[in-house]
């Protein structure tokens, strides 16, 4: 029975709520709230009353779709960027030195000897038409191995239906119009140089790559048989046959300091032999540069004999240079530049940084961990980049379709680098998915660009190195300290002066930040709630209690109803559930609980002479309760 | 405070019954009345403190309140049209841009021969009078002999002349004689730095051909510059007389420039190209133009996957005057601009592979009323003569064109031809040279206008190059690669390749990222709004609401009070007079005068007994007051009591 006194006078304490019906509630609600509309609808007369009940509903609307406005604004997650540009100590970028031509010409001689006797008597082929100028009976006999697998034919199409396909070494004219069908869009009226390759050899299936020029045909060729030669050497003895630090590069200075080749980090780049990196950072922490200027910079002296290229595989002559990020794999083909022989090269260089905010601000890779690709660079221990997505992701699909490798790549695990004799229809392998549309949206697509992008804007200017009054002593002493020889070995045709410095502002820095963060938006939320019903959380909660209590009515009403039910049975006395006098209290009760809200009124210790309570005005209170509670309550 | 108790039942009446109308009879209750039950903090303060150092100091805060309110919304609603920017970086497939190439040199000389032979004789000739210059003596010799027989056209029309500064003098190179300079001297490029050796000076004198006192006098420093830009002149009157297609018959063909052509691995000719006819550089070469409807995209970064092309340079026939460099000029640009050559081209060096990586930036401002640039170029009073898409650079050239055309009747060589105009020559329009080095200069003042008429477009899309040249070809490949080349270039070209006669280019992207930098609003009308929620929020706990009731009781019932009692005092001098007419004694007492004011009163309606029944017993009757209930929940409800003070005063009032 303690339960349910305990449970009675909790019901009773509830009931001390605001109102006992929905009206009362309302009402109460109007007068108590803190927003601004709803009291203007109990206080106005009754045409005002209707005025502020629309208006009330119109700001309350308001307020909510404002509301929702904001919050999409929010879940778009914008950003804002911000700029930022000076000069300060930063670290120097990695610079990677490569010669454009990857291999000492008289390292590779022994393995393109044959390869390059048969250009030659190609190209004596080509350029004189009339075979038999006397220059077979000289050189020994060729080796057509080579040729056969992937021959250069020329094409004449003065005959557009029927074009003639010349094989060079053979005299007998195929007419084949179906297999050049292929891809054989180019009509010229002259003849063509056309390089065909076959996926297997004998079979039909052969497409011919046309070219409008012969010296870009020959290039092509010669390229695509070196790989597949060079291909077969390991790479100790490839490192070997490319050129070495202390001869390539003869002087280095960086800011005051000297260094020496030994500085350089050595790595072998599949386009251009050995390259190597200053201040690449993987061993040692990064040299900072705290000053702008040339004086400040890295100074190099590089040789790049060009006497010993590869004829016919690089016909630029020239270092390739590239800045670089720190750890981070250089990408030569892409983001490299060419220092001419002969010259003094000045990079000034601004550091043009992106720094973005991942997901979901933006479709970014922090460490490209949650990119799809196998990331093939790793094994340099490189950061991951773009570039060395793609590159893998087109490694990937290389060995996947054509079951090698490409020589330019990393290899994956277990495949090898392609080569003509393990895997004959490489090439033709190799050319359809490069020039496969649908292979590169692919990887494009799996691919995700790095949220930190560093650019290195170079502006680069040249002169003449070294002038030809120092000519002489300069190239004396760099051929001494070379080769501890008083010969000089050196050439303009071979040396490079290089300056890398910081420009007076060294960076450019746009760094982005939240539009819109959860402070904003509640700021934001708030002004707008704030604007137009003067409104806050607290409104909010009030709401919310006058939801509840409204329930409490509803619960009570139906106990009641349901209780006047079974004592309608039991022909009980009162039919209300609650008892008249006590009802009666309670309304009592919740006129002076009104006045809390307004009495907030600052109070003079001494108050004036208590007025008389009024009369018992109980009467007047059943009669009409509601209508005059407003104005009656405001004034006492 | 004694009054009668009418009073208080009236006043009573006027808090119970529906009012209609201002909520207080006058206007300082009304006041009142608004500070007690306003939603904006402050007011009620001022109304409920005591003592007047306190009522002031909250007046003081409520106004400074409001006037931070005004400042801070001022504000708000000044920054309203502000924009942020948003830099993203999109990794995608890249449209090519378009790729214009063009020799230095416009014209073939061996073709212009027939044109131009008189004009080099010419200057061949004031090159040997002006510095002893000559190559060849015997065909000087010659060429003087034939050009005192002639009288020298060129001259005539434009004499060259060495000034004497100080003097004023100036020798005139044909005739030798020494004559007055009338009129101004122009220096073209001394006014930037001062030779100060004035006795080397050279230029040459445009007059006024209807008013031949009327001459201007152009000078400069070194007779390099003058001999050009003389040279430049009859040359541009030469070439405005040749009609188009004998102009570009006379230029380079696309087989003459193009050697060799590769494009994202594969080969292209001349069929990529199109051709494009540039007043001063000739025939011009577009790649990837986008004329037949497909524009190429590059999905691989890198130099292979560009476009490399072997120029073909003869530099054997070369113009000697015209141009004095050797090259190739090539510019990057979108399919829909102009390729404005001469300003922002590139040069590309002869016997060198120039290797240029791309990086591709997109910009889009926000026109107006965020700032002053145009999206199309259709608001622009200027018709635009080139037909492409707007640019500043050819909102400019349009402008001056059409200034030209209007104002000297022909237009200029360099720019395209507005609609019913023809090209400035001296067989027709002898005074266009004069008119054109006026209007040019007042252009450079900027006096002509254009500079404001023209705005900036509000997209442009930019390819930042970076340019770097290697030696090509190598010095072992050279035999074997000028061989094939020449075999390339095909059997009518008997000679010989020589290298400085081949230029190789590479054009690339070194990255397919896409650099897009875009400007948004910084505001919307919702974040406006939230703002002022804010301050208005923050200062006084104001809303819309209170603002609507600020106009409500300051505007519309103060009003209606004020006419009111206008309306009252009328009718009370009406009555007054009617009243002195018909002699009745005057009952004007405290309670009629209350009860004009009180609309209840007016409309005569008396308490019923409901409502007589609620109101309160006299405040300050000596009757005992009844003990106050002593229920429970009054009890505790100390509030009630407490509410009572404010009744009282409003009483007392």
């Amino acid at each position: 029975m303690n339960l349910k006194k305990y449970l009675v006078r909790a019901l009773h304490r509830l009931q001390k709520g605001p109102g006992y019906t929905y009206k009362e509630l309302l009402v109460w609600y109007c007068d108590n709230t803190n927003t601004h509309g709803p009291k203007r609808i109990i206080k106005e007369g009754p045409k005002k009353k209707l005025i502020w009940f629309f208006l009330t509903l119109l700001f309350a609307s308001l307020v909510f779709w404002q509301w929702g406005i904001l919050i999409n604004t929010y879940l778009s997650y914008n950003v804002t960027s911000s700029l930022s540009i000076g000069f300060k100590t930063m670290k120097f970028p990695a610079v990677t030195v490569c010669n454009a031509n990857p291999f000492k010409y008289s390292e590779v001689k022994h393995l393109l000897k044959e390869l390059d006797r048969l250009l030659e008597a190609a190209l004596e082929r080509i350029l004189q038409p009339t075979p038999g100028n006397g220059s077979e009976n000289v050189s020994p006999p060729l080796n057509l191995q080579l040729w056969n697998q992937i021959p250069l034919v020329l094409i004449d199409e003065h005959n557009k239906d029927n074009p003639i396909i010349l094989d060079i070494f053979e005299t007998n004219q195929t007419a084949g119009g179906n297999e050049t069908a292929a891809n054989n869009e180019t009509i010229m009226d002259k003849l063509c140089a056309l390089c065909p390759q076959c996926s297997q050899q004998g079979s039909d299936n052969c497409t011919y790559r046309n070219f409008t020029s012969a010296a870009q045909a020959v290039t092509e060729w010669y390229i695509l048989q070196s790989t597949s030669i060079l291909s077969k050497v390991p790479l100790h003895e490839r490192i070997r046959m490319g050129y070495q630090a202390e001869d390539m590069i003869l002087a280095c200075l960086y800011g005051a300091e000297p260094c020496n080749y030994k500085n350089f980090t050595q790595i072998y780049h599949p386009d251009h032999g050995n390259c190597y990196i200053f201040n690449w950072g993987m061993d040692e922490e990064a040299l900072n540069s705290s000053n702008p200027g040339a004086e400040f910079g890295l100074k190099l002296i590089l040789d790049i004999s060009q006497q010993d290229y590869i004829p016919y595989l690089s016909s630029a002559a020239g270092a390739r240079l590239m800045l670089h990020q720190q750890k981070s794999f250089p990408f030569l083909k892409d983001q490299g530049i060419y220092a001419m022989a002969g010259t003094e090269t000045s990079i000034g260089v601004l550091v043009d940084e992106l720094e973005r905010m991942g997901y979901p601000y933006s479709d970014c890779t922090m460490n490209g961990s949650d990119v799809p690709v196998k990331n093939l660079y790793s094994q340099y221990n490189t950061s991951y980049s773009i570039q060395a997505c793609l590159r893998s992701c087109f490694q990937n699909h290389m060995a996947e379709i054509c079951g090698c490798g490409h020589y330019m790549f990393p290899l994956p695990e277990g495949v090898n680098y392609c080569n003509n004799e393990d895997n004959p229809g490489w090439a033709y392998c190799y050319s359809s998915l490069r020039s496969s549309i649908k292979q590169r949206q692919i990887c494009i697509d799996s691919c995700k660009e790095t949220c930190n992008d560093t650019q290195y804007k170079m502006t680069i200017s040249m002169a003449d190195w070294p002038s030809e009054a120092s000519e002489d002593w300069i190239f004396h002493i760099l051929s001494y300290e070379r080769d501890m020889s008083t010969n000089v070995t050196l050439d303009r045709n071979g040396i490079i002066k290089l300056n890398i410095y910081f420009q007076e502002y060294n960076y450019r820095t746009i760094s982005e930040s939240a539009a819109t963060t959860i402070v904003w938006l509640l700021s934001s939320l708030g002004g707008q709630f704030g604007f137009w019903m003067g409104g806050s959380v607290l409104c909010l909660i009030e709401f919310g209690e006058i939801i509840i209590d409204s329930l409490w009515i509803t619960i009570i009403n139906t106990i009641s109803w349901c209780k006047g039910l079974k004592q309608r049975r039991a022909r009980a006395r009162y039919p209300d559930a609650p008892p008249t006098v006590s009802e009666l209290v309670e309304a009592h009760t919740n006129l002076g609980f009104q006045h809390e809200a307004v009495g907030a009124l600052p109070r003079d210790g001494a108050l004036p002479p208590e007025p008389g309570t009024p009369p018992p005005n109980y009467d007047s209170l059943r009669v009409q309760p509601l209508d005059i509670l407003g104005p009656d309550s405001d004034a006492e | 405070a004694a009054t009668a108790p009418g009073k208080k039942i009236t006043a009573r009446l006027k808090r119970t019954l529906p009012v209609r109308g201002p909520q207080a009879p006058t206007l300082s209750e009304l006041m009142r009345w608004y500070c007690l039950n306003t939603n904006t903090h402050g007011c009620r303060r001022i109304v409920v403190s005591r003592g007047r150092l306190r009522r002031l100091l909250w007046i003081l805060l409520t106004l400074s309140a409001v006037g931070l309110i005004l400042w801070q919304c001022a504000e708000l609603l000044m920054n309203y049209y502000s924009a942020s920017v948003s830099v993203t970086v999109q990794f995608q497939k890249l449209p090519f841009p378009a790729v214009t190439i063009c020799n230095i040199n416009p014209y073939k000389y061996s073709a212009m021969k027939e044109y131009l032979s008189e004009l080099d004789k010419e200057t061949k000739k004031a090159l040997e009078t002006f510095y002893g210059f000559s190559e060849g003596k015997s065909k000087v010799r010659r060429s003087v002999d034939e050009w005192n027989s002639t009288g020298g056209d060129f001259f005539q029309q434009i004499p060259l002349l060495k000034v004497e500064d100080f003097s004023r003098t100036a020798t005139d190179l044909h005739s030798g004689q020494k004559r007055k300079i009338e009129g101004s001297v122009f220096h073209k490029d001394s006014s930037i730095v001062n030779s100060g050796d004035s006795n080397d000076i050279i230029g040459f004198q445009l007059c006024d051909a209807n008013n031949s006192s009327e001459c201007a006098l152009y000078t400069f420093s070194s007779g390099v510059n003058a001999i050009q830009e003389w040279y430049k002149l009859h040359y541009m009157n030469i070439m405005a007389q040749i009609p188009l297609e004998t102009k570009e018959k006379l230029s380079y063909s696309a087989d003459d420039l193009l050697l060799t052509c590769f494009f994202d691995g594969l080969s292209c000719d001349k069929r990529h190209f199109t051709r494009f006819h540039h007043p001063l550089h000739g025939n011009c070469y577009t790649f990837n133009s986008g004329e037949n409807g497909t524009i190429l995209s590059t999905s691989t970064g890198g130099s292979e996957y560009g476009l490399q092309v072997v120029l073909y340079i003869d530099e054997a026939d070369y113009n000697p005057f015209l141009v004095t460099s050797t090259g190739a000029k090539i510019i990057v640009h979108d399919q829909n601009e102009y390729p404005f050559i001469e300003d922002i081209g590139t040069e590309i060096e002869t016997a060198a592979a120039t290797s240029i990586g791309m990086h591709f930036t997109r910009s889009r401002k926000l026109s107006k009323p965020y700032s002053d640039c145009t999206e199309t170029g259709a608001d622009i009073p200027v018709e635009n003569l080139y037909n492409k898409s707007y640019s500043l650079q050819i909102c400019l050239h349009s402008c001056f064109q059409k200034a030209m055309v209007d104002s000297c009747g022909c237009a200029q060589y360099a720019q395209p031809l507005p609609a019913g105009a023809e090209y400035c020559n001296y067989k027709k329009n002898p005074n266009w040279m004069y008119c054109y080095y006026r209007l040019h200069e007042k252009f450079v003042k900027e006096q002509l206008g254009c500079q404001q008429i023209c705005k900036d477009a509000c997209s442009f899309k930019e390819w930042a190059l970076t340019t770097s040249i290697a030696q090509w070809p190598s010095t072992v490949s050279e035999d074997w690669m000028l061989r094939v080349l020449s075999w390339d270039k095909g059997q009518k070209l008997n000679k010989k390749l020589n290298k400085t006669d081949l230029a190789n280019l590479m054009v690339f992207y070194k990255d397919l990222n896409e650099r897009f930098i875009s400007e948004n609003p910084a505001n919307t009308l919702v974040i406006l709004l939230s703002n002022f929620g804010g301050q208005l929020g923050l200062w006084m706990s104001c809303s819309v609401v209170c603002v609507i009731e600020i106009v409500e009781v300051f505007f519309i019932d103060s009003l209606s009070i004020v006419m009111r009692r206008q309306w009252q005092k009328a009718k009370k001098w009406w009555h007054n007079r009617k009243q002195a007419g018909s002699g009745k004694p005057p009952q004007a007492s405290q309670v009629e005068r209350q009860c004009h004011d009180n609309p209840i009163c007016i409309d005569e309606d008396l308490p019923t007994f409901n409502t007589a029944l609620r109101l309160p017993l006299p405040q300050d009757s000596p009757l005992p007051r009844t003990p106050p209930p002593n229920y429970s929940t009054l009890r505790l409800e100390t509030a009630f009591t407490e509410q009572l003070p404010d009744t009282l005063e409003l009483g007392q009032h």
